[in-house]
């Protein structure tokens, strides 16, 4: 899934809400991401276009809460509480999803399987 | 054609031509203007890729097609043998009545065999529906029929002329006679599309060319001709119609252009036959064509091919009745040194014939341009404007119109080049045929898109344009007659046309400025038709566009070009130019306005326009003894209301935006007249007015706008009224990070908006304050730290900057999660900076004042507002401190990698980042 940057993008996402967990004195969530973009989107193993800067899902702590709201590994992050993620840096990402105030975090995600089951029936465009 | 000219000018059409677009131009004055109102654009689909404007010069070329063929008609009755009609004779009963009608109507002459004649334009006028999709095979019966009147035809008294004319005709075509091909006159069946067109009133055209004609030439073929073609004239008339027509031909024509111009060539065979048609010469072919063979052969790459070469060599397939006719080998196209030739033909129908020609030819087509340009055509046809036969310089003046129109800047020169442009004046002066005086203008406007020829059209016609054309179309009268009631402004296509092509010479540098301004009554022209406008309701039309640029562009720099200006230096500018001075200031504040910012007042200014006028008076306003007229118009603040007006009315971006740079132009600068200027946009209500327009859905506009509001607010009272209650609609018009707003606008526009807000924060804290409240500070953070745009990059952090410099906001700030990183310059600016092969004109990045104008006057872009410079001192820290901001990215960098290891991760790759979240 390519895209322009700064142009409205067009995927099939899911709706995913993580409950953030209390882990000593962090807040958790499970999973650990890669990208960004001031990242080389060349290394990233997940994006199947190699200039997608995007924020991708890299892994996923087992039993974790990310696991439990159905986070996968390779998912892309679309949005956080909203925000934008397909144009950040790195550590803007990580600060959107570790902000200590909120419990909850609701994702926008896209993950090929998505795609292909959308497009097999007509493709629809939710927006963002 | 004249919208040909229309969209060389009109940056707006360049979307759908791109191939036509002047570079400069279009977006110096036109941008805006898709199509010219009279332009359906659901035409042009069907025309293909040409806009509107495109489309009305084919008409142009189609009706010119039409007289030919009515030519051709008689002609053919007189040489039998050339007729091509294997299928010969059908007699169209059904057009005898419209024959004699055609004939009554004209009722030129007695000695064309009515039937022939008649039955020709017949087939013409009626609608070509009706000939389904054989025209051609009607047309041949036609011959056929004519072929019976050959006799009659003899009648002419062409004869004699046959014989005669023969040596003299031939001397300026020494390429390329074809001899085979010469005589039998097909007609065009596409022509006839024409005939569907809506009978405009014939009288006018008709009566002039009978009056041209004398009674004892009708008899001649040429005369004849001449009646007919008042034809051509009564359809170019109206131009709204055009489209309608333009459609039609489309429709007939099966296919693009160049089948057309294939085809065409037949048609215009003869025309330019005319003469040598004659029965008598038909008789002698035979022995013609030796005399002509060794005339002209030789210059011939393809002599063998005959007509077909030509043909060919004009490139493109062939129609059908091409091909019909080259079954008889005497049918030709003439070629293009043949039509060039012609136009030095001793006969006046010939030259005019082949001007039209010519000017169908080159329609649309680059490479006909050129070949005429090359093979020496423009000279001649330029000679041919001083012609004395209107015909003659009409149609010549038509043909150079097209062939100076397009991007080949050459074709230009050539005309440039052999003193066209004198010439185009002095017929501008000369005739009063507003045909004509279309033509030229259109011609000029054409010529001004070229950067090197504007001095020349100022050299050589401002002040015939202006005295011929804008002052008495404008309405303006020198000294106003007590009677008369003062005239509108009349937009008419001649008005439009010449005010485009000043426009456009209008960009040309201080100079041009200088000159524009010093022409007399053309500043008071344009002000009094903009007026009018105004007065009218009548403000999107492309005259008032074009006015409207003129003026913003005339009103660029006034303060430093206008003579005397001098004089009205603002001292306090010299001492800091470009800020709020602290004697402004405390003016201001000793004003009724003073702290107040109740929303009310933001609305109510002119409720208080009393007690504001006082205030005025203590500026030190320049005494005016005598009403200002010239150049000093353009500065007056009685211009602030007009330009509101138009902000306020107008539909059209482009009028839109020229409005709101005239007042960017005119709140510019340090002195009386910017200040007054400022402040009387103030009390006429025109901050909110701006402020909407930042709203609107063109680019180009906000950008205007928001340059303006930056100029005025200068004025430190306009400052805090902008600050209060432009700041949400300054901030909706960033990209939020995320996604850009609906508008996605332009980096230029983007930049000019945070400029703006860097002007209105600057000096004032309860800005700062409100720029805060507009939730801002996210947006231009996310700019600043992630634009792809460097200049976006280093506008938003100048904001940035500034903001943080309020020691006394840092604490709310703070509370929303802020710190002073956030504030600082983001790290990538250096690297993006060269990478965008931008190294950081100053004047790029930095605020300037005029920054908007560059697109307007392309000269001295760079060279103005320095003082924002000097006033701007810390806006660019960025340059400053590029170690800092290197050093700073490692930094986040190097923050994230903890994060890695304390997950004691997997991949230990150093390179890509990880975060446990």
């Amino acid at each position: 899934m390519s895209f322009i940057p700064g142009q409205p993008v067009t995927a099939v996402v899911q709706r995913i809400e993580i409950q953030k967990l209390r882990q000593g004195g962090n807040l958790i969530l499970g999973f650990s991401i890669g990208g960004g973009i001031d990242q080389d989107p060349g290394q990233n193993p997940f994006s199947e276009d190699k200039s997608d800067k995007g924020i991708y899902v890299t892994r996923i702590s087992p039993g974790g809460p990310a696991e439990v709201a159905g986070l996968r590994m390779g998912d892309k992050i679309m949005q956080v509480n909203g925000w934008d993620m397909t144009m950040v840096t790195h550590d803007q990402a990580r600060k959107k999803l570790t902000r200590e105030k909120e419990d909850v975090v609701r994702l926008l995600i896209t993950r090929k399987s998505l795609e292909e089951v959308v497009s097999q029936s007509k493709g629809r465009n939710p927006r963002p | 054609m004249p919208a040909e000219v229309k969209q060389e000018q009109s940056p707006s059409n360049a979307t759908s031509l791109a191939m036509m677009q002047e570079p400069q131009e279009v977006v110096e004055e036109t941008v805006t203007i898709e199509e010219d109102p009279g332009t359906p654009t659901s035409h042009v689909s069907v025309v293909t890729s040409d806009d509107g404007t495109t489309r009305r010069t084919e008409t142009k070329v189609t009706k010119m097609v039409k007289t030919v063929t009515t030519r051709t008609v008689r002609q053919v009755p007189l040489g039998p043998d050339g007729l091509p009609l294997p299928e010969g004779t059908s007699p169209l009963s059904s057009y005898t009545d419209s024959i004699d009608r055609r004939y009554l109507k004209n009722g030129s002459d007695r000695f064309i065999t009515p039937q022939a004649t008649s039955t020709l334009t017949r087939a013409y006028n009626n609608s070509y529906d009706s000939y389904g999709e054989t025209p051609e095979s009607q047309y041949i019966r036609h011959y056929g029929l004519h072929d019976g009147y050959a006799d009659l035809t003899d009648n002419y008294g062409s004869l004699s002329r046959g014989v005669n004319f023969r040596p003299p005709r031939y001397p300026y075509m020494p390429n390329s006679y074809r001899p085979e091909n010469s005589y039998t006159l097909p007609i065009r069946k596409d022509d006839y599309g024409h005939v569907a067109q809506p009978q405009v009133p014939m009288g006018s055209s008709n009566v002039d060319l009978n009056r041209s004609q004398p009674e004892r030439f009708q008899p001649e073929p040429y005369g004849l001709e001449d009646d007919r073609r008042s034809l051509g004239p009564e359809d170019e008339e109206p131009y709204e119609l055009e489209p309608d027509y333009s459609t039609a031909n489309r429709r007939t024509l099966p296919g693009h252009n160049r089948g057309r111009t294939h085809r065409e060539p037949l048609r215009d065979m003869h025309r330019v036959r005319v003469y040598p048609d004659d029965p008598v010469e038909a008789e002698l072919i035979d022995e013609r064509h030796p005399y002509i063979h060794g005339m002209y052969s030789a210059p011939l790459a393809q002599p063998e091919r005959g007509s077909m070469a030509s043909l060919d060599r004009m490139g493109g397939r062939r129609s059908p009745s091409i091909d019909s006719i080259r079954k008889d080998p005497r049918w030709r196209d003439p070629d293009l040194p043949e039509v060039i030739a012609m136009l030095g033909h001793p006969i006046d129908p010939v030259k005019s014939n082949a001007a039209a020609y010519l000017q169908h030819l080159c329609y649309e087509n680059d490479k006909i341009k050129k070949d005429v340009r090359q093979l020496k055509g423009i000279p001649v046809l330029v000679g041919l404007l001083d012609h004395p036969k209107s015909e003659v310089h009409r149609k010549a003046c038509g043909a150079l119109r097209n062939i100076s129109y397009g991007k080949d800047n050459e074709n230009k020169v050539a005309i440039k080049n052999c003193d066209g442009i004198p010439a185009l004046v002095r017929l501008l002066r000369k005739t009063n045929d507003m045909e004509v005086r279309e033509l030229i203008t259109g011609t000029l406007w054409n010529l001004s898109s070229y950067e090197p020829l504007k001095m020349v059209i100022i050299n050589h016609g401002l002040q015939t344009m202006t005295n011929e054309v804008i002052i008495p179309h404008s309405g303006w009268e020198h000294e106003p007659n007590e009677d008369s009631k003062p005239r509108d402004a009349e937009w008419t296509t001649v008005f439009k046309n010449t005010s485009g092509c000043l426009r456009n010479v209008s960009s040309d540098g201080a100079e041009a400025r200088r000159r524009l301004r010093e022409c007399e009554g053309l500043v008071d022209a344009l002000l009094h038709a903009l007026q009018s406008a105004v007065g009218k309701k009548d403000m999107d039309n492309k005259s008032v566009e074009n006015c409207v640029c003129i003026m913003r562009n005339l009103s660029y720099h006034v303060h430093k070009e206008v003579p005397g200006a001098e004089r009205f230096q603002d001292p306090s500018a010299l001492q800091a130019p470009g800020s709020a001075g602290p004697q402004r200031k405390k003016k201001d504040d000793a004003g009724c306005f003073g702290g107040k910012k109740a929303k009310e007042e933001w609305f109510n200014q002119g409720r208080k326009s009393g007690e504001n006028d006082k205030n005025f008076d203590t500026l030190d306003l320049p005494k005016r003894t005598e009403p200002s007229k010239g150049f000093e118009l353009l500065y007056q603040p009685e211009v602030v209301r007009l330009y509101l007006s138009l902000l306020t009315e107008s539909q059209n971006y482009n009028t839109l935006e020229a409005a709101a740079g005239a007042l960017q132009n005119l709140s510019a600068g340090q002195w009386t007249w910017s200040n007054y200027i400022r402040a009387t946009v103030r009390k006429e209500k025109g901050l909110p007015i701006l402020v909407e327009l930042l709203r609107s859905d063109s680019d180009k506009v906000v950008r205007a706008v928001a340059i303006a509001l930056r100029n005025l607010s200068i004025d430190r009272r306009n400052k805090d009224l902008i600050g209060s209650y432009a700041m949400r609609d300054l901030v909706s018009n960033l990209p939020s990070g995320q996604q850009r707003p609906a508008k996605n606008l332009e980096e230029d526009t983007v930049v000019a908006i945070l400029n703006t807000i860097h002007e209105i924060v600057t000096d004032s804290s309860e800005n700062a304050r409100s720029l805060i409240q507009a939730q801002a500070i996210e947006k231009l953070v996310a700019i600043n730290r992630t634009s792809q745009s460097a200049r976006e990059t280093k506008a938003a952090s100048h904001v940035l900057q500034t903001v943080w410099s309020y020691k006394e906001l840092r604490n709310a700030l703070t509370k929303d999660g802020w710190n002073k990183s956030h504030f600082q310059p983001a790290v990538t600016v250096t690297p993006k900076a060269t990478k965008n092969g931008k190294p950081g004109y100053d004047d790029t990045t930095l605020p300037l004042m005029e920054k908007n104008q560059d697109g307007y006057t392309t000269i001295d872009q760079r060279a103005k507002e320095c003082k924002y410079k000097t006033d701007d001192g810390s806006a660019d820290p960025t340059e400053r401190e590029p170690l800092k901001n290197d050093t700073n990215r490692k930094h986040y960098i190097r923050s994230n990698r903890p994060a890695v290891s304390l997950v004691d991760a997997c991949d230990v790759k150093p390179q890509p980042v990880d975060s446990w979240v």
